[in-house]
């Protein structure tokens, strides 16, 4: 008896506490974003970024609730959205560039791009080309020069496996100086942290990394970015830091974070959203909490964001083709 | 030199942030004890709620902090009372943990759990704090070649569970790794043993392992003990509540030793709690072992793993300060609160965000301490767990495993293979397998052959690769020492008896 | 039930064993790799695995230790019982709910472990009502509500 009440008691005190605490977060809002991965990667930092944003600026009234599906990088969710939440109006599940490489490999089964509807990107974080700051090379050029003469003796790391989009930076840059992505010397880790600190302890020679995540390091001086693969030059701790297109190599690696719903919401319910994102990503409190993430503004919207996920769906595929993947 | 840590625990002693380290430490021993719900969760889920109630950056990594420690605290307390390890990192616990809860001494095994705990913590602590900038050199040059000798390393280092029946252990170590394979394989992304659910893509999750080995099993026992009505099979007497000084220090040996260790490996980018407990563990076996009193329910074996999990806890903040590299994923976690503060942990946060760094670390000290306090007095409360009948707990442990699985995907795949995984641990248990060295192969397993090929793609196939460097030299060495001395010394021993001064 | 002279659960043990290791090695040697920079790759390790696994399964064939204490009919009947609950538990779990489900869970186990009825239900109600609170409210995980109950809202 004793046990019991003493059982109830700290349960009681265990509850009240939890209840105030989680209280407020759990107040099930109307909308809901589902985050295809575990809490506290990128998927969820997506879904954080819209759940926040939309409240904040009073474009939502209640807190949106955020989900998290993990599983086949990704594909658990994309196919309970086409499977069986295919119609639900209040429901946006977050997506990357890597996702869009995902559907390219067919990785995502029997769903392929053309089922979701692709809602709009919010940010954009760039990839780039990062050697050890002991490293001989001072230019993307010097490297290229260097790995066309033997491109088997310069190791690339990176945080995803073969076709992933990690490796698409590194292969779609071997490319650029006409050297076959085959050739080259790629070491798969687990994560871009994983491969940044092979780098920094000189295991690997080239880390194709995303260049919000190398911040700190740049700011200590440990290593040098090459090339951000960008369209333009990017400002704040990365205005040194030159394209690689200005330095001659046709190579862009945008990774955008954004969002799509399920395929047979109506347009009402999609156009609704679309609205709500475009007039998000014009807020200024918007852009702080874009920044304090490390991703750069990005403003594709409805069916131009639709395409243009499509089409880059479509690139993947035949680059892959390119070089036997598929 | 220190000024970021007296800059630290001014900040760290406001009442607030005070308040929000024993709620943090609270919190995070229930997130703990609970199985399969565990430090990410509760950050996960405070992280937005900091954030949202706008506390400032350091009081928010002082909770966070304080969760992620405590859980490491309340892991134990499930593998002592019911033979389930509450995360990752309390595996090994259950070895001798759970002995010793059978032998009455419950209480006294969750205060020296407890003390562990906070030695190892303490251990791992002063170490972040004298050396983090040095050791994070040291953490980068573990590369993959390093890493694969690591785990050649601590898998020798597990010849010493072999026991009374070797072919079993290494069966169950082998059928472990096997495990380990199924997933996406991250060399080539060829899917192995997925048999086309995506719910497989990621591999098997840990926590699906754990439960369904531990605890769904443990259910069939308890049916099977319940039926036996043999007296040693009832529910165990509780003796002392409170754990001895003579028994600390009994430990102290296997405390020190498994703290420093657990600390090293934490530090290492990669490898976590688990493995930590699992190597020290097993080291201490080979190093106090005497008797053979190791697995049932010595005081020793249940201080080595509680105390290097705690270190290597606090370990893998390491490489997460001061490089921006999380050593573990719930300090990948934490990473990701640090970003909501437009904080980028690195090399520069020392400088530029001192009250930051120093706060996080004054209120680590403060953390351990408020955990202790809060442990040592409750083991006796918790203790009290046993004398609740089969009835009551059988359901109970049901509940928390459905729901600490379900909760990982929201899907009801994780479920069934929890069941499957739960039968099969039965049937090993009954065949008279030990289920540790089957986690054990599992969590080594992935690690080793990951790090192989990665350090064979870097080399080109080039074997020569995996003992350039004098880490993994010494790693080899020490490996082959490991399982030649214990045949070689008894023979060179009987060789000459006398004259041999006493080696080992 | 169990053969006391011949220890038989070993053996048939490495025969099932060394079974799973033919399975392991064929479906790895079937695996297609499309192209890959490593000299090892996916292979080679459940290859090695396999080979390991019969060399041990073989050991245990013909160096088998004594059998356990394996369950008798009675008990046997009762374990599948218990699976069964979990099973039903599982297929439940998200159809009927997290609360309702529990209720019948719970009680169940709690019969077939010596409770009386009346403790069996009231363990069943207090348990999932008190877990139900706990875990959604407490530790904010949200836990199925029952597809029955959406149809009806």
């Amino acid at each position: 008896m004793k046990i019991n009440t003493a059982i109830r008691h700290a349960s009681g005190i265990a509850l009240l506490g939890g209840a105030l605490l989680a209280g407020q977060v759990q107040a099930a809002g109307e909308s809901e974003c589902i985050a295809p991965a575990k809490p506290g990667g990128g998927y969820d930092l997506t879904c954080r970024l819209a759940a926040n944003g939309l409240l904040e600026t009073g474009l939502i009234d209640e807190p949106m609730m955020v989900t998290y599906m993990p599983g086949g990088i990704g594909a658990v969710a994309y196919n309970h959205v086409n499977g069986v939440r295919t119609d639900d109006p209040n429901l946006i599940v977050a997506a990357s560039t890597g996702a869009a490489v995902n559907l390219a490999l067919g990785k995502f089964g029997q769903y392929d791009a053309d089922e979701v509807r692709w809602l709009g990107a919010l940010g954009v974080d760039y990839g780039a080309i990062v050697v050890n700051a002991d490293a001989p090379w001072q230019s993307l050029d010097e490297l290229m020069a260097d790995l066309k003469d033997n491109p088997g003796e310069i190791a690339f790391g990176a945080g995803g496996t073969v076709g992933s989009q990690d490796w698409m930076k590194a292969a779609l840059t071997a490319k650029s100086g006409d050297i076959n992505p085959r050739d080259l010397r790629y070491v798969a880790f687990e994560g871009g942290g994983e491969a940044l600190a092979a780098l920094l302890g000189d295991h690997i020679q080239v880390f194709t990394g995303d260049l919000s995540e190398l911040k700190s390091q740049l700011e200590s001086g440990k290593i040098r970015v090459l090339a951000a693969l960008s369209e333009e030059r990017m400002g704040g701790p990365y205005a040194d830091i030159p394209t690689a297109m200005e330095q001659g190599y046709d190579v862009e690696w945008p990774i955008w974070r954004g969002y799509y719903m399920g395929p047979e919401v109506d347009d009402e319910a999609y156009y609704t959203w679309v609205q709500r994102l475009t007039e998000l990503s014009e807020s200024e409190k918007f852009a702080e909490l874009r920044q304090a993430r490390g991703l750069f503004p990005m403003s594709r919207f409805g069916n131009e964001f639709d395409s243009y996920v499509k089409d880059q769906v479509a690139d993947f595929k035949s680059l892959a083709e390119e070089v036997g993947l598929k | 030199m220190f000024d970021f840590l007296i800059q630290g625990f001014g900040v760290a002693l406001t009442p607030l942030n005070l308040g929000l380290a024993f709620l943090g430490a609270l919190l995070g021993t229930l997130f703990g004890a609970l199985p399969g719900i565990g430090p990410i969760n509760g950050i996960a889920i405070l992280m937005p709620l900091a954030y949202t109630l706008g506390l400032p950056a350091e009081s928010a990594l002082i909770l966070l902090a304080g969760i992620y420690t405590g859980s490491e605290y309340g892991g134990r307390m499930s593998s002592i009372l019911l033979n389930v390890p509450g995360d990752a990192g309390a595996v090994m616990t259950t070895l001798d943990g759970h002995p010793l809860a059978k032998k009455g001494l419950a209480g006294p095994a969750l205060g020296l759990s407890a003390v562990s705990s906070f030695i190892g913590a303490t251990i791992a602590i002063i170490g972040l704090t004298l050396f983090a900038p040095l050791l994070a050199e040291v953490a980068v040059m573990f590369g993959p070649a390093e890493f694969f000798a690591l785990m050649v390393f601590a898998f020798s280092s597990m010849s010493v569970m072999m026991g009374k029946d070797p072919v079993k252990t290494a069966i169950g170590a082998v059928l472990g790794v096997l495990l380990a394979t199924v997933g996406v394989d991250s060399g080539t992304g060829v899917m192995r043993y997925t048999f086309g659910m995506p719910e497989l893509y990621d591999g098997i999750d840990f926590v699906v392992m754990i439960i369904g080995l531990f605890a769904i099993s443990e259910i069939l026992l308890m049916l099977e003990h319940a039926n036996r009505k043999n007296a040693d099979d009832e529910i165990p007497p509780l003796g002392r509540v409170f754990v001895s000084l003579k028994e600390v220090l009994y430990c102290k040996g296997a405390i020190w030793r498994s703290g420093v260790l657990g600390f090293i490996i934490g530090i290492l980018p990669g490898t976590g709690a688990s493995v930590a407990g699992a190597v020290s563990y097993t080291t201490e076996k080979r190093l106090s072992d005497k008797d053979g009193t190791f697995g049932k329910g010595d005081m020793r074996g249940l201080a080595a793993p509680e105390a290097a999990n705690n270190a290597s806890a606090a370990g893998s903040f390491v490489p997460m300060l001061t490089l921006g590299i999380p050593g573990s994923g719930t300090t990948a976690v934490l990473l990701g609160a640090l970003m909501l503060y437009n904080i980028t942990p690195g090399p520069m946060m020392f400088t530029e965000r001192p009250e930051v760094a120093g706060g996080l670390i004054a209120s680590l000290y403060i953390g351990n301490i408020v955990l202790l306090a809060l442990n040592l007095p409750l083991a006796g409360v918790f203790a009290r767990v046993l004398t609740i009948p089969r009835w009551v707990l059988v359901p109970a442990i049901a509940i928390l495993a459905f729901v600490g699985v379900y909760q990982l995907h929201s899907d009801l795949t994780a479920i069934y293979l929890m069941l499957i995984i739960g039968v099969f641990g039965y049937l090993l248990r009954k065949l008279g397998f030990s289920l540790a060295p089957v986690i054990l192969g599992y969590v080594l397993g992935g690690l080793m052959e990951q790090n192989l090929r990665r350090a064979l793609s870097i080399s080109g196939g080039d074997i020569d690769i995996l003992w350039q460097s004098g880490i993994s030299l010494g790693l080899w060495i020490a490996a082959a020492a490991l399982l030649v001395l214990p045949w070689l010394v008894p023979k060179l021993l009987s060789k000459k008896p006398r004259e041999e001064p006493q080696q080992d | 039930m169990s053969n006391i002279q011949k220890p038989v659960a070993d053996r048939l043990l490495g025969i099932v064993l060394i079974g799973l290791a033919a399975f392991v090695a064929v479906q790895a040697i079937q695996l297609d790799v499309p192209f890959s920079y490593e000299p090892v790759g996916p292979k080679a390790f459940p290859l090695g695995l396999s080979i390991l696994l019969a060399g041990l399964s073989l050991v245990l064939i013909f160096k088998p230790g004594a059998d356990g204490h394996w369950p008798n009919r009675a008990l046997s009947i009762r374990l599948l019982v218990v699976l069964g609950l979990l099973l039903v538990y599982a297929l439940l779990f998200t159809r009927l709910g997290f609360v309702p489900t529990s209720v019948l869970v719970v009680a169940a186990l709690a019969r077939l472990f010596d409770a009386t009825w009346t403790k069996a239900l009231i363990t069943g109600v207090l348990m999932s009502a008190c877990s139900y609170v706990l875990f959604t409210e407490g530790l904010g995980i949200g836990l199925p509500t029952g597809t029955w109950l959406a149809a009806i809202t």
